[in-house]
């Protein structure tokens, strides 16, 4: 690299959304996540490891905090000091949330990871240079970097798993970070099927592996700008924007019916992925 | 019968599997680096292949016995991902982690791919044809009573054949064995209701009350309640339905539980009759029967606060219809089939049988239903090997050494048969006894049908085909070896079968009219029938017993546990875990435990209160022993446990079967003692008592808990909200 690389403005090449040039069209890929339903049962977690050829680290290396879980299932406890966890527990399915301002992308020193105009946060692999400073700036800790050189580590893929990996995604090397892509490769062949039809593509067309496979249908994907899709009537009903960061709900603390969120919406992250509260019982 | 000039290979083509040799020998493992087949390139591609389309066929998952439809893709000729079938009334398109698992199941590098012969210690490889003969020769002479045949359930036409194969050996000694089955409640079922599993309607319900039945994660058949679940919280006539779950250790299930009753070990039974009490309804002498069981001493025996029993009562009041449960940790005593029948009373108190407890069909060709088993089949075999009586023991689809009570000494018993054979997909810790293995294909590259022991809606024959061809050249399936073992005793009847798929396709054909086919030839009955995955057909209706009855119903009053093993070990059951036979799969190693994100190994779970009382930290290696012996493990502070009770969770511990499953964790089946149900003869698996003492060893806890150990840490991250304060109707 040489120095006028260095020196050179890299925020020029970024795009920052949502902005008015740039408007989502016609795809905006967005996500809606019932933690009602939500069981907490790792689904999703083992299906994205089939769908997307995810390393099984082992061990040694998960204690090192290094497993590669792109989809993890979040636990956490009550927090008010009661003997027993009465009102059971809270599951959180947790993923990269395709940031509209996505804190990652302004720190990565080669512009490895930007926005899509589909609105993904996409990771090249081929251009990524490990700094892994975006793994840092990211507020939800979905950026995964791979520390080994799995093809080649014993025991991960052993010569008959190779032949499970999916040949529409590639398989990372040393060196490269790596997240949730929204199953691209999945939005990438309905795109291509829907363009040769003249059309764009339809509401139930495409599904992400972590959607498919769900026991309960917590989750929910697809076209934000699209108002056939369940997730933009969700988003809707929820009263949630993706261009803003005070929702409706905020600004009625206490007394709204409504549940959908976005975590950390403080931070100005602008996510991708609306989170519906968990309903709990009240006369039990 | 069957069409003569058949060709598997010809068939194979036919529905595009044809491709699979040319695409595997891309990868380099096939024939033909022995130049026994032709590379033909990828210009030239066999019909129905594409180059990098991906392309899907429909068959059964059998990593458990729940029969979810699953629809494989596969491209150039390899099985890449397993979905759901969205056909499928069972699963309706969707999966379970342990499902999603299945394609490691097949790729794994541990299976067994020879024949083998045990030579002093060391397997020695021989041929198919020898095998055969050794097992002709040695069941020669013996009579039927010395043969002995363990397996898991089994069901559909493998029932079939395996019937016919011990019946040609006059041998009625088939033990089916399932570790981890809802043995009890089955026979309490058949009891209350006249069924040993009706259809249970989650989705129709107000209020669902589980005594420890994890529904969502390993009971029964988990992916289907998992849909009634999502429908249930959506609501019924927009009133959201309310789960309750009572057990001692919190499982998948109570863990999404609206309120989680933390109850003691083996009173579930006493809580139930303290409802029926409270609600005040019934009569006759149910009502005598309960009458004892008052709030003030119902709490006293459970530990439920009595304010908890008052509002369970109200709420089950209020709404119905409700629905009530009887799992796992309920029957797990020697009194089990008291505490199932008692909470099965319930139901019938609220009136929820044949409203939420519904009748089920039953399967019109009663030789391919389901034959079920639990540990009571296991005991009677291992009592006949001590004894002696068994001179050849067969074992599929179980793993008794690793499974069976540690009381049991199973593997010594074993030992006293003189052959035992194992059909194996790993040399699991069973095999590794037996005297000849031999090598299974994986469901993936199998023909089978399937019958649901759990029906969701009609009765249905669940088809099992290849989604791509053998990785291994030697290995075959049950369906082919029994065939070949019954080609030998009775040559006439099955010699006109070329193999498993033959016998399968003309034994469907033979009853096409019966399976709706009647309109068509057989050749597009056949095609319809794989590409479907599933025959569906009305079957006869059960008549539910609506005998409510208290009769017989005697609770045993709580013992405190105490002197030298003061605490229950619940033997925890995960739903990527189960009974350890899917250990070898890597993604169900580092797939966290939902409730204590522990990954790759075993833990001790136990309550904050008791491990401080006791000076034991998160990571401290303890030792756990029971009357039948002790393992060691890394203790986890878990708050879903009651304090008289500690947890270490079943399926790890393995000393064999391959490289993901050897050595990690251990195995509490090892541990536990031999006590039974007293009306069912099956293990009671919550019965064993333990002590817990510190080794002053201490271990990292390899978890997925997080930097924050588990805390939102005063952010809005996973956000719970009052049923109060919304209105789930009008969502979209």
């Amino acid at each position: 690299m040489s120095v006028t690389n260095l020196l050179d403005d890299w925020a020029k090449f970024r795009h920052p959304h949502p902005v008015d040039d740039k408007p989502h069209d016609p795809y905006k890929w967005a996500m809606a996540i019932d933690l009602d339903a939500c069981s907490g049962c790792n689904a999703c977690s083992v299906a994205c490891y089939a769908e997307n050829n995810i390393p099984v680290v082992g061990k040694d290396k998960f204690l090192h905090g290094q497993s590669m879980h792109w989809m993890r299932i979040e636990r956490y406890w009550d927090e008010d000091g009661r003997d027993f966890p009465d009102q059971g527990v809270q599951f959180l399915p947790m993923m990269c949330q395709q940031c509209e301002a996505a804190p990652c992308e302004t720190v990565c020193p080669v512009a490895a990871t930007n926005h899509t105009s589909d609105g993904l946060n996409s990771q090249i692999y081929n251009r990524c240079i490990g700094s892994r400073y975006c793994s840092a700036n990211c507020p939800f800790k979905v950026r995964y970097f791979n520390w080994y050189d799995y093809p080649t580590t014993d025991d991960v893929w052993p010569a008959e798993m190779t032949q499970q990996l999916n040949p529409d995604v590639s398989v990372r090397g040393k060196g490269v970070m790596e997240k949730c892509t929204f199953c691209v490769q999945r939005l990438h062949e309905a795109k291509v099927v829907a363009k040769g039809e003249g059309r764009i593509v339809r509401e139930g067309e495409v599904q992400t592996a972590c959607q498919q496979v769900c026991p309960t249908n917590a989750i929910s994907f697809g076209n934000l700008m699209d108002p056939d899709a369940k997730v933009h009537q969700q988003w809707q009903a929820q009263q949630v924007e993706l261009d803003k960061d005070k929702q409706a709900k905020d600004e009625n603390e206490g007394g709204s019916e409504l549940r959908g969120y976005r975590i950390l919406e403080e931070l100005r992250p602008y996510p991708s992925v609306m989170y519906l509260e968990r309903v709990r019982e009240s006369a039990i | 019968m069957m069409d003569s000039g058949f060709d598997r290979r010809d068939f194979l083509k036919v529905l595009g599997w044809g491709g699979a040799a040319v695409a595997l020998s891309g990868c380099g493992n096939t024939s033909v680096e022995d130049g026994k087949e032709t590379v033909v390139s990828y210009s030239e591609p066999a019909d129905y292949v594409i180059p990098s389309i991906g392309v899907y066929y429909n068959s059964t998952c059998a990593q458990c016995d729940a029969g979810c439809s699953i629809n494989g893709r596969v491209r150039e000729g390899r099985v890449l991902k397993l979905e759901g079938n969205p056909n499928s009334t069972v699963n309706r398109g969707k999966m379970c982690g342990l499902g999603q698992a299945g394609v490691q199941h097949h790729y794994n590098p541990d299976r067994v791919r020879e024949p083998l012969l045990r030579t002093g210690n060391q397997g020695q490889t021989i041929s198919w044809e020898d095998a055969y003969k050794l097992i002709a020769e040695k069941t020669q002479g013996v009579s039927g009573d010395q043969i002995a045949f363990l397996s898991g359930g089994v069901s559909g036409h493998l029932k079939v054949l395996l019937g016919n194969y011990l019946d040609s050996l006059s041998c009625k000694n088939h033990f089916v064995y399932e570790a981890i089955a809802p043995g009890v409640a089955r026979a309490a079922n058949k009891k209350s209701y006249g069924v040993a599993m009706p259809r249970f309607s989650i989705n129709k319900a107000k209020v669902v009350l589980s005594f420890g039945a994890d529904f969502l994660g390993s009971w029964v058949s988990p992916v289907h309640f998992s849909q009634q679940y999502a429908q249930f919280r959506k609501g019924v006539d927009g009133q959201r339905g309310v789960l309750v779950q009572v057990e001692p250790k919190m499982t998948l299930t109570g863990a999404n539980a609206d309120r989680w009753v933390a109850i003691r070990p083996g009173t579930e039974g006493v809580l139930a009759l303290g409802i029926i009490n409270a609600l005040g309804t019934a009569t006759g002498d149910i009502a005598a029967a309960v009458k004892a069981y008052d709030r003030d001493r119902v709490s006293e025996e459970t530990g439920v606060p009595a304010g908890q029993i008052d509002k369970i009562a109200a709420m089950l009041k209020l709404h119905s219809p409700s629905l009530v449960l009887a799992g796992s940790a309920a029957e797990g005593y020697e009194h089990g089939s008291q505490n199932a029948a008692a909470i099965n009373l319930l139901n019938h108190v609220l009136g929820n049988v044949g409203k939420t407890v519904e009748m089920t069909e039953d399967m019109p060709f009663p030789q391919m239903s389901p034959e079920t088993g639990n540990t009571a089949a296991l005991t009677s075999l291992n009592n006949g090997l001590a004894a002696s009586k068994y001179k050849v023991l067969f074992n599929f689809a179980a793993n008794p050494v690793f499974t069976a009570s540690g009381a049991m000494n199973f593997k010594e018993n074993m030992a006293k048969a003189d052959f035992k054979v194992a059909f194996a997909h790993y040399l699991d810790e069973t095999a590794l006894q037996a005297d000849l293995v031999l090598p299974l294909d994986s469901p993936l590259e199998d023909w089978g049908t399937q019958v649901p022991e759990y029906l969701a809606t009609c009765a249905q024959i669940n088809i099992q085909q290849p989604l791509m061809e053998k990785l291994h050249a030697n290995t075959r399936g049950m369906g082919d070896i029994l065939l070949s073992m019954l080609k030998q005793r009775q040559p006439d009847d099955y010699n006109g079968y070329e193999d498993y798929y033959g016998y399968l396709r003309s034994a469907v054909l033979s009853v096409k009219d019966a399976l709706g086919g009647a309109s068509v030839d057989d050749e597009t009955f056949w095609n319809r029938t794989l590409s479907g995955g599933i025959i569906k057909f009305e079957g006869s209706v059960n008549k539910l017993s609506a005998n409510a009855s208290a009769a017989g119903l005697k609770l045993p009053s709580h013992s405190e546990a105490g002197g030298d093993y003061p605490l229950r070990l619940i033997p925890g059951v995960t739903a990527s875990m189960r009974d350890g036979r899917h250990a070898n799969q890597p993604w169900l190693q580092e797939s966290p435990d939902p409730l204590t994100t522990i990954v790759w190994d075993s833990w001790v779970e136990i309550h904050p209160k008791k491990a401080a009382e006791l000076s034991i930290a998160e990571g401290d290696i303890v030792e756990v022993t029971s009357k039948t012996g002790s393992i060691k493990a890394q203790a986890y502070l878990f708050p879903g446990i009651h304090p008289e009770a500690i947890s270490v969770p079943l399926g790890r511990g393995h000393e064999a079967m391959g490289r993901y499953a050897k050595g990690y964790g251990v195995n509490p089946f090892q541990i536990l003692d031999a006590v039974f149900d007293k009306e069912t003869g099956e293990l009671a698996m919550h019965e064993t008592r333990v002590k817990i003492s510190k080794t002053g060893q201490r271990v990292i806890v390899v978890k997925d808990e997080g930097a924050a150990g588990g805390q939102q840490m005063g952010k809005k991250i996973a956000v719970r909200v009052s049923s109060d304060d919304v209105d789930l109707s009008e969502e979209v």
